[in-house]
């Protein structure tokens, strides 16, 4: 099989877009479906209350995971086709840090951000707005400050690259720390939480 | 987690149980990319070599670079020197031992070529034995460009209208690789003394510049999240 | 307007199970691989817009700046007819047809007990600041660095992905009033 189907050219840039919106729906109804389109079901894992969001993420990556595994394993997708953006170290470490604290201050990211505006919440709506607001600051002061931003430039880089172990290694490490980490959660949710966690394993 | 032991899993459990079974059936797999064995299909390479679609002619190929085609990638197999001394407009230079690290994307039509066609023929089969799936000899080589495309041989006397029709083409084209047409020596066939391909500054490929051999993704795509 | 803390009783559906929302995230995420070779992402898509809003009210000073020229010279003939517009349409999309389907679609305004409404604008609007400047430093957000660059065990991924962990859960104490 060839795929990626569309790195193969099976359908061009335009019918790509159509796909997009698809894959899209997908994305959203599944966000919407673990409940993201609330910021306070959001927060309440950084409250140790529900780990819903690690759940859900953790999942979602396993699942996603072993599938391209398998499937470039059965040469059924060429994994070379498919796209690692590629690595800035400090920049993404300094993102990623104030990602989570806006996580917390403002209550979403920018994709539940999205469901959560699709399903009336106001708030969702002032977030957004300040999403703009940001891209915009950091646009304006990109190329001020585009030493730093595009800084250890360490191209495309994956784990087991990194630690020098085999990709099906770095797997199972990836599904052990996640079930090893549901199980925790669900300590978790039990001590911070005082119910039962019906969703733990 | 379950107090007690209960006789059936939960469904949780039974999902983690899967996700770890197949984390172990991952590490044995160890590393999904080939890791240079091949398995090959037989039948479907011999049917692609009979079907005679394993191949492009020179004059195809030299139609593909007036036209300013940018879908391929045009690949001389032949030593250093060789290539430095005169390669078809747009070629890359890789040797065949370097075919498996040069890491050629596999949605992209590859154009193989040497001096007659032999090593041509063998790095063909090394790539589709890799699953590259557009894969392609130039026929008859470097020798056959030479004959075809930059020196075609001026038609008899008694020759059609279509023919001579067809050498005029044949002749502007050879004219901007920077070759000329030749006439027919009297006896037999044409001679074919060593026919010295044109020095490598000649080529001024109408309408644009060669393709500039290297990067396949031609466009830059924005592929951020 | 109203805080809505719990579902109600009778009315919106309870949320589906995580594991199965996060392999049907997962499968949709492999699919996008599948399908386009690339992954998922949302943080591209406001950036494009804000790139189309720059150049339309100071075009010089956009194509002067590589941060908006690179969005402006991307998309499919024109910057907003970009894939990751495309997919945060269908975000949209998808989200009210699930939130219609559980009986969630509502006008509210999520906050904890404590905050007053006026207070949790403000804070949303901050912190959507906050994650627009970490979503470009990053390179995207949790969508494209931590779930995509998470199952494409991309290093930069995962450690944007602990780093927003670690974030999260170090400034939870200092907002606990906004949420509990």
């Amino acid at each position: 099989m060839n795929a990626p189907l569309f790195r193969f050219g099976l359908f061009g840039d335009e019918f790509s877009l159509v796909v997009a919106f698809l894959i899209g729906i997908g994305f959203g109804f599944f966000l919407e479906r673990a409940g993201f389109g609330s910021a306070r079901k959001l927060t309440d894992q950084f409250y140790l209350k529900d780990m819903a969001v690690f759940r859900v993420m953790f999942t979602a990556i396993v699942t996603a995971m072993l599938g391209l595994f398998y499937l470039g394993w059965l040469g059924w997708v060429d994994l070379s086709l498919v796209y690692v953006s590629p690595t800035f170290l400090w920049p993404q470490v300094a993102g990623g840090l104030l990602l989570g604290v806006g996580f917390v201050v403002g209550g979403y990211c920018p994709g539940t951000s999205l469901v959560a505006l699709a399903t009336g919440k106001l708030d969702a709506l002032a977030f957004v707005a300040g999403i703009f607001a940001g891209i915009f600051a950091i646009g304006e002061a990109w190329p001020a400050i585009s030493g730093f931003a595009e800084s250890s430039a360490l191209g495309r880089l994956t784990l087991p690259e990194v630690l020098h172990l085999p990709a099906g290694l770095v797997v199972l490490l990836v599904v052990l720390m996640a079930v090893g980490g549901f199980w925790g959660a669900a300590a978790l949710e039990r001590r911070f939480a005082g119910r039962g966690a019906g969703e733990g394993s | 987690m379950s107090a007690g032991r209960p006789a059936r899993w939960t469904r949780n459990q039974k999902l983690a149980a899967g996700a770890v079974a197949l984390g172990l059936g991952a590490l044995l797999i160890g590393d999904p990319g080939d890791g240079g064995r091949v398995t090959l299909d037989a039948r479907e390479l011999a049917a692609l070599v009979e079907g005679e679609v394993d191949h492009v002619t020179p004059d195809e190929l030299a139609d593909w670079i007036v036209a300013g085609r940018q879908d391929f990638r045009l690949v001389d197999l032949r030593a250093e020197a060789d290539y430095a001394a005169y390669h078809v407009p747009g070629a890359e230079r890789i040797p065949i031992t370097g075919l498996e690290d040069a890491e050629l994307a596999r949605n992209e039509k590859i154009v193989l070529y040497s001096q007659e066609g032999i090593h041509s023929a063998q790095a063909w089969f090394l790539l589709k034995a890799r699953r590259y799936p557009a894969v392609y000899i130039l026929l008859g080589g470097l020798a056959q460009w030479q004959e075809q495309v930059l020196y075609p041989v001026r038609p008899e006397a008694g020759a059609g209208a279509e023919e001579r029709a067809a050498f005029e083409r044949a002749a502007a084209r050879a004219a901007s690789f920077g070759g000329a047409a030749r006439a027919a020596a009297a006896g037999l066939a044409p001679a074919v003394p060593a026919l010295v391909p044109p020095p490598i500054t000649a080529p001024g490929v109408a309408p644009t510049a060669p393709p500039p051999a290297g990067s396949p993704v031609k466009k830059k795509k924005k592929e951020g999240c | 307007m109203s805080s809505l803390s719990q579902p109600a009783r009778r009315g919106p559906a309870p949320y589906t199970n995580p594991y199965l929302a996060g392999i049907g995230l997962g499968l949709v995420l492999l699919a996008s691989f599948v399908v386009m070779g690339r992954g998922l992402g949302a943080s591209g898509a406001f950036s494009s817009a804000c790139a189309v809003a720059v150049d339309a009210l100071a075009p010089a000073h956009a194509q002067a700046n590589p941060f908006w020229k690179e969005y402006l010279e991307s998309g499919v003939g024109h910057p907003l007819k970009e894939w990751l517009v495309f997919e945060v349409l269908g975000v949209l999309a998808g989200g009210f047809l699930s939130g219609l389907l559980a009986g969630r679609v509502r006008r509210t305004v999520e906050k904890g007990p404590r905050i007053s409404t006026g207070g949790r604008f403000a804070f949303a609007f901050v912190g959507g600041a906050l994650m627009g400047i970490g979503a470009k430093l990053g390179r995207g957000c949790t969508s494209g660095q931590a779930l995509t660059g998470g199952a494409l065990l991309s290093a930069g991924g995962w450690a944007f992905m602990l780093m927003v962990f670690a974030g999260g859960y170090g400034a939870a104490w200092f907002l606990r009033r906004q949420w509990q």
